[in-house]
């Protein structure tokens, strides 16, 4: 089982650094600055390691159930924190297990979870493969520049949907906070632990910018996140000793 | 056509190409490992109960990919998106460290430079992620007591929440004409009728079309003033 998955995991792997090095190469190719690529590298890298170890804890939390090797494949290649323990839930109710446990875990029952869990989740790959190339061409073509400066928007427009997203998720923990958990509607009893992390995370952020402009410490650009993330998780731990 | 622009375009064409095919061959995996693990186990996939539990909860799954597909390819663009899309994580991990990535060179969307900076961060994180997850499967019977220690719980809870405060702050800090409505209505959405809540990555759309609608109307009263 480990070698199924480590074969697979394996080919991702040597399929990024195939893409990277193409990438660092055309970089050069087309003048682009030695530095901020390598920044890239460094932001990318350090920006990433605290998610992936959110990650592991999903593959542990998953092999109570489906063993090691499935959620290990699954959280390294397409898979998504939020959506594994969901479909694997799903999956198995649907296929007439009670729920998502060991002991009730069949060979078959293992294996048709396996399917569903791709099954659920490739999509993005199939479009991606079928549309990528004329979504792209169609989203860049000065066609789209003529109407309306929709090209000269697009910058603004990433930003705002990634502002929409962060918009989201912190409306979530607000509206969590006032009417989650026991409380019920606007009874303040679900948790405000997460909108304490943002509200930390957010002001440790801030330090960082403030010693990036002022103090002209560019270098903790690359750090900021991670930084920013490591005290707010501190926090959290912190702050449920005391409330507990 | 300069120089310059002929290699980019040669490299994006093979990009294509290149991610077209390692798509093509991780379908084959993913969806060819549940056999051959059957093979192994002597017990093959039900096709019957998995197309019942594909309609059950793929459908679900199905509008979130095609959603997922139009709104972050243009975030990621070719490189980036054809691996995004095979490593995943895009929402807590992918999608941020690429905006972060962009943000910190300056890279403009949809320029050549932002192609290679997209690409560049999304294979750095995934093989980030791909170490972590290996040294961490290798290293699960000493690991799991600590990472599981009740303790250390509330801080890999709230990683999302850590990860979204600080880029809150990154963004909106700049654009809080663009941020305030879609936060308010997003709070008060989620207030108001809780049972969103866990429903969240759907609520990213229509979040992120309030922050876009409002973002044209700035960008355009700013063009008509210039």
């Amino acid at each position: 089982m480990y070698l199924i998955c480590g074969v697979i995991v394996l080919f991702v792997a040597i399929v990024c650094v195939i893409f990277m090095v193409r990438a660092y190469r055309a970089g050069l190719a087309i003048g682009m600055d030695r530095t901020k690529m390598k920044r890239t590298i460094t932001a990318s890298a350090t920006f990433a390691v605290l998610p992936s170890v959110g990650i592991l804890l999903g593959v542990i939390a998953l092999s109570g159930s489906l063993g090691t090797p499935l959620p290990w494949l699954r959280l390294s290649v397409i898979g998504a924190l939020h959506y594994e323990t969901q479909v694997a839930q799903g999956a198995a109710e649907a296929i007439g297990l009670s729920g998502l446990s060991a002991a009730e875990m069949t060979a078959e029952a293992f294996t048709t979870i396996a399917l569903v869990m791709s099954l659920c989740i490739m999509w993005g790959m199939v479009f991606s493969i079928f549309f990528n190339k004329k979504y792209l061409k169609r989203l860049g073509s000065p066609k789209s520049a003529k109407t309306g400066g929709a090209a000269g928007f697009g910058d603004t427009a990433m930003t705002a949907m990634f502002i929409g997203l962060v918009s989201a998720y912190i409306g979530s923990y607000i509206g969590g906070f006032i009417s989650g958990g026991s409380g019920g509607l606007l009874g303040f009893g679900g948790s405000w632990l997460p909108l304490a992390v943002v509200l930390v995370s957010g002001a440790v952020m801030a330090v960082f910018i403030w010693l990036a402009e002022k103090k002209k410490a560019a270098w903790v650009e690359s750090f900021s996140i991670a930084g920013s993330m490591i005290i707010a998780m501190a926090t959290a731990v912190i702050i449920n000793g005391f409330v507990s | 056509m300069t120089e310059k622009t002929e290699i980019f375009e040669k490299y994006n064409n093979r990009t294509h190409v290149l991610g077209r095919t390692v798509c093509s061959i991780t379908l084959v995996l993913l969806l060819g490992a549940p056999f051959v693990m059957g093979m192994h186990l002597g017990a093959m996939p039900n096709l019957p109960a998995a197309g019942k539990a594909f309609l059950a909860v793929g459908i679900v799954w199905f509008v979130s990919c095609i959603a997922e597909y139009l709104v972050y390819t243009p975030m990621l663009g070719a490189g980036g998106g054809y691996l995004a899309f095979i490593t995943g994580n895009l929402i807590n991990m992918k999608i941020p460290c690429a905006v972060n990535a962009r943000d910190i060179v300056g890279a403009k969307t949809g320029t050549p430079e932002n192609e290679i900076i997209s690409t560049l961060s999304i294979a750095t994180a995934s093989l980030v992620t791909i170490l972590v997850l290996a040294v961490g499967v290798a290293l699960l019977i000493p690991l799991q007591p600590v990472l599981q220690d009740p303790a250390l719980q509330p801080a890999f809870d709230n990683v999302v929440p850590a990860l979204f405060g600080a880029m809150a702050y990154k963004y909106f800090r700049n654009n809080l004409k663009i941020a305030l409505i879609p936060l308010a209505v997003m709070s008060l959405l989620f207030i108001f009728v809780p049972g969103l809540i866990s429903s969240t990555s759907f609520m990213i759309l229509p979040s992120g079309a309030i922050a876009i609608g409002i973002a044209f109307l700035l960008y355009r009263r700013k063009n008509d003033e210039g």
